[in-house]
């Protein structure tokens, strides 16, 4: 299956997206029904039971805007890295929970890929993702698209179900970004001048 | 509804309460069935309606993936769960576990078929782990906690591509996805015809994969005694006796300690034939936990699991003179038989098929060839029609483009070319055992006024609005038979049918028969058969079928058989009633064996009518035994095994009369007018049923259906929101009639309907479509005719192919 689509977010610069969407806690937080989102060293050997209770019990850390920037460079995803991540998603009339690695290929601003598989127990998904930055006159489009290899009981609902959830998901993601991200050009302590420095 | 006509269609069979007729008229009249009371009040017996004391419920864990390597199966987290009783995966059976093909062919590579999958999973929905727990919901929470470790391997899910060098290889054992090679008919003849020909027509075209969709889901129920072993499975089967022969040694479980019974069957269309993994593992469940244990298959399960049809990659070429006629025709299939072989599937795409492709038409030669290609969907096998349609498709399609090509009416085009003699032989091995082609021919041309018709369509296209009419001139054999030549043709049974006929002594009857009905109405069609040949009330007469427990022996329900073997089977076993009540009546009336007359339930001595003894009291006095003629045994009742001489050929015109709409690629079915041809009727009313539900079948086919996968092999139609089931509003009003020539092979003359809907409509309808769009050049659109395809091929000439 393929998705792609053009999201705008508008009174942000390029570098401030960038930025909120190389951050796993930011991601985190926008993205629906996403428990975690960890760096991790091997990808085929990742406990996610373990994950799961340090996630319960672990600390929130700020994002963007009251985040320090460097902070949020410092926690950034990187190429090469892996990354795991749980996630509940409502399909149809079941609600799968995707244990996920992702593996971000190629990181180079203003463009990012990914690739990654999930599974859960009659369902998984293997995936190959991108996205790129591009400067608009009020904002920031994010042109992202992704190639996914759906199976199990989701598949058999077949596109006709699969498409208006990805929409959804990516829709909630993106307006969480863009109300994250609204609040940081009216900061008067520069930080839209720090984030430009940083990138 | 559609043209007014000068001739009257039949509004349909009306009909009629069985105490309005006696028994000397029972047989053909259109009586309502008695089963339907039960089946509509709830009264009637499913196999999930079974509750039975410390019953445990069975679910089943599947493949996600068409094709993968399985490096692990943890069940450990399921196997802790309150109220699981068990959990089994391959590693835990000792029985040979593989289920059988009951049809060989000489080239067949006979590929391992495992009940539980445990080193590789060949297709999405392919059985890798049984979970029992108390209730049914947490056998199947259970069944989500088990944890499978695949290694996904690439998938092909088209016979064509599968045949390809370099496609992903199913079976070790069949590197290049050959399953068999399979050829009929004579090769260079038919290359001489094509030689000497005037016109050469050709097609590709591919026959759909179909999801059979019964009613009721698969379902069984089984109960072991571990005393006496005895082994009960109650199931969803079309054929019993099939079920429990080839059962008992997938489980390793002897055949006289295995009951297997079908208690009403919502529906089978094929899909209760096949020996499926999932009964014999319910059955090995309740011998392993010792409790009655129940499965019902879920709608999902079925569209992942229930062996498709269909499935061709066809090319298809007709050799043509300039008069009209056809002088060859030579077609080469490659056949998707999923990632198994099924019960039946090695027949389906050969011996049924290829033998039926001279249609109704005398072609002086033909050849065919098949590939049976392993893919990985589910096991393909017969589905309602089960081969006959997919080359009644072939040859109709090909006949309209041969008229075209000579610039006939594709009616007279038929005519000209039917078979005109009977006994025919034909070049693919069959002989035809009668027919009166021309005739159903000509009833469908007055229903339709097609002269007037093609006025219309003319006057139409004038204005700008494109309507079509399509013919499909059909035949069907059903009742595949003799026994002696199944076995040549590689059938690993017979194809006979038992029936024992019994009185008892109060004078009731109870007639039991192997054949295994599941909606058909046998038990008021076999009572009238029985009641005519013994001139009792038709409320006298039971009917029995479908437990091994009480059946002598059987082949169930398939191929159109039942009316014509397992009927014949009925009256046989009544005429040796009828003749021992014979001789009784003459020692009784003390009269010579051959001075006595049977009519209508009453043995009279000739010439003497006050002296008769009605067959009821015949019976009373076999049971009594009190003043029997010598060397005669007590009793009377009978049984026969059935052996038909020839299969028997039903034939049949349907037309469809269409509306396209070019601009959104719409089609409107304004006439359907069927005309059939099924020998001698039992019941109009259950004929005209058969009749009304095929048709809606294929129509489905033609613009509803198909089971559609992606490159990985996962199942896109895999629920009914996403795979068109035709609903009321998607099939028209039926035309029907029929004519009758009565089939001389059985004592009944009849041929059997069950498979004449779903065989003749798919090709009335894609011809008409194409008529309609004769203008746009439309030669052929593969079904299923969505809007999308037909409008594309309507507008291919402008923007319609590429944008």
């Amino acid at each position: 299956m393929e998705f792609d689509g053009t999201f705008s977010l508008s009174d942000v610069t390029t570098e401030e997206v960038w930025l909120a969407l190389s951050d796993p806690v930011m991601v985190r937080n926008a993205l629906p029904g996403c428990q975690f989102l960890v760096e991790v060293d091997d990808p085929d050997d990742v406990d996610f039971d373990a994950l799961s209770e340090a996630a319960e019990d672990g600390e929130d850390p700020p994002t963007l805007p009251e985040a320090d920037p460097e902070d949020v460079a410092e926690r950034a995803l990187e190429e090469g890295g892996h990354y795991a991540a749980l996630v509940q998603v409502g399909v149809g009339s079941v609600k799968p929970r995707f244990e996920t690695v992702v593996t971000i290929d190629r990181k180079e601003f203003p463009e990012m890929d990914a690739s990654g598989y999930g599974s859960a127990s009659d369902s998984s998904f293997e995936m190959d993702s991108g996205m790129t930055l591009v400067e608009t006159d009020d904002g920031v489009d994010v042109e992202w698209w992704t190639e996914a290899d759906v199976f199990g009981r989701v598949a058999q609902m077949g596109q006709r179900v699969i498409n208006p959830v990805a929409n959804r998901v990516v829709g909630r993601f993106f307006k969480q970004i863009q109300s994250q991200l609204s609040d940081v050009g009216e900061e008067s302590s520069g930080l839209r001048d720090r984030i430009e420095g940083l990138i | 509804m559609g043209a007014e006509s000068d001739s009257e269609p039949r509004s349909g069979v009306q009909a009629i309460d069985p105490d309005d007729v006696d028994a000397a008229d029972i047989l053909g009249s259109a009586i309502e069935r008695r089963e339907d009371p039960a089946l509509l009040t709830g009264d009637a017996e499913y196999t999930d309606d079974i509750e039975m004391r410390g019953m445990v419920h069975m679910a089943i864990k599947r493949s996600q993936h068409a094709h993968a390597r399985i490096d692990g199966i943890d069940t450990s987290e399921a196997e802790a769960m309150d109220d699981v009783v068990d959990v089994f995966t391959a590693d835990d059976l000792d029985v040979p576990g593989n289920l059988p093909t009951g049809w060989l062919l000489d080239t067949l590579e006979q590929v391992d078929h495992p009940i539980l999958a445990g080193e590789r999973v060949r297709y999405q929905g392919d059985a890798l782990a049984v979970v029992v727990a108390e209730e049914r919901y947490v056998a199947h929470d259970a069944v989500d906690r088990i944890d499978v470790d695949y290694d996904r391997l690439d998938a092909v899910t088209d016979p064509a591509d599968a045949l390809d060098d370099d496609a992903p290889v199913v079976h070790d054992d069949a590197g290049d996805n050959t399953a068999f090679d399979w050829e009929i008919g004579d090769a260079e003849k038919t290359d001489a015809a094509f030689d000497d020909a005037d016109h050469v027509v050709s097609l590709d075209l591919e026959n759909q994969l179909l999801i059979p969709n019964a009613m009721e889901p698969r379902a069984a129920v089984a109960e072991y005694n571990p005393s006496n072993e005895e082994l009960a499975v109650h199931m969803t089967s079309q054929n019993p006796h099939l079920h429990r022969l080839l059962m008992s040694g997938v489980i390793d479980h002897p055949e006289h300690k295995l009951r297997v019974r079908a208690p009403d069957v919502g529906g089978g269309f094929g899909s209760k034939i096949h020996h499926y993994a999932d009964e014999a593992l319910a059955a090995l469940a309740a011998k392993r936990v010792e409790r009655p244990v129940k499965w019902v298959a879920t709608r999902t399960e079925t569209y992942l699991t229930d062996a498709q049809g269909r499935g061709h990659d066809t090319t298809a070429e007709m050799a043509l003179s300039d008069a009209g006629d056809i002088l060859g025709f030579r077609v080469d299939t490659a056949a998707n038989l999923g990632a198994y072989l099924s019960t039946f599937a090695p027949a389906v795409p050969t011996y049924l098929y290829g033998t039926l492709l001279s249609g109704q038409y005398d072609i002086p030669a033909i050849h065919c060839s098949v590939t049976g290609a392993f893919t990985n969907v589910p096991p393909v096998d017969a589905y309602r029609g089960a081969g006959r349609p997919e080359a009644s498709f072939v040859v109709e399609r090909m006949v309209d483009l041969a008229a075209d090509e000579v610039g006939m009416d594709p009616a007279e085009f038929r005519r000209h070319n039917f078979v005109g003699e009977f006994p025919y032989q034909t070049e693919v091995a069959v002989e035809y055992d009668s027919g009166d082609y021309e005739k159903t021919l000509d009833r469908s041309l007055d229903l339709l006024d097609y002269d007037e018709f093609r006025e219309k369509q003319a006057a139409a296209r004038e204005e700008g609005r494109y309507i079509g009419v399509g013919f499909s001139a059909y035949i069907e054999a059903c009742g595949l038979a003799p026994s002696e030549l199944a076995g040549q043709l590689g059938a690993q049974a017979g194809l006979w049918e038992s029936g024992l006929v019994r009185f008892h002594p109060s004078g009731k009857v109870t007639a039991y028969c192997g054949t295994s009905g599941h909606g058909q109405g046998h038990d008021t069609t076999y009572a009238q058969i029985v009641a005519n040949e013994l001139g009792v009330d038709y409320e006298d007469v039971e009917v029995v079928e479908g437990d091994t427990d009480e059946i002598p022996q059987g082949m169930g329900t398939y191929g159109s058989r039942s009316a014509a073997v397992g009927g014949s089977a009925l009256v046989k076993s009544s005429q040796k009633l009828v003749e021992k009540a014979k001789r009784i009546a003459a020692h009784q009336l003390e009269a010579a064996p051959e001075d006595v007359e049977f009519e209508d339930g009453d043995v009279r001595v000739a010439g003497a009518p006050d002296r008769s003894m009605h067959i009821t009291e015949i019976a009373q006095a076999a049971y009594l035994a009190h003043d029997m003629p010598d060397d005669m045994e007590p009793g009377l009742e009978a049984t026969s095994f059935y052996d038909p001489d020839n299969f028997v050929f039903p034939f049949g015109v349907h037309a469809a009369v269409v509306e396209v709409d070019p601009d959104t690629g719409e089609i409107e079915i304004d006439r359907y007018v069927a005309v059939d041809d099924v020998g001698n009727q039992i019941n109009p009313k259950i004929v005209e049923g058969q009749i009304h539900g095929g048709v809606a079948q294929g129509i489905g086919q033609a613009l509803y259906e198909g089971a559609e996968y992606d490159d990985n092999g996962q199942l896109v139609t895999g629920s009914m929101q996403d795979y068109t089931v035709p609903k009321a509003e998607h099939i028209p009003e039926m035309e029907t009639d029929s004519t009758c020539t009565p089939s001389p092979v059985n004592p009944l003359g009849v041929k059997g309907v069950g498979e004449a809907g779903t065989i003749a409509a798919p090709q009335a309808v894609v011809n008409a479509v194409c008529d309609a769009l004769e203008p746009f050049d439309v030669d052929h659109i593969d079904m299923p005719l969505k809007s999308e395809k037909v409008w594309r091929a309507a507008n291919a000439a402008t923007d319609g192919g590429e944008n």
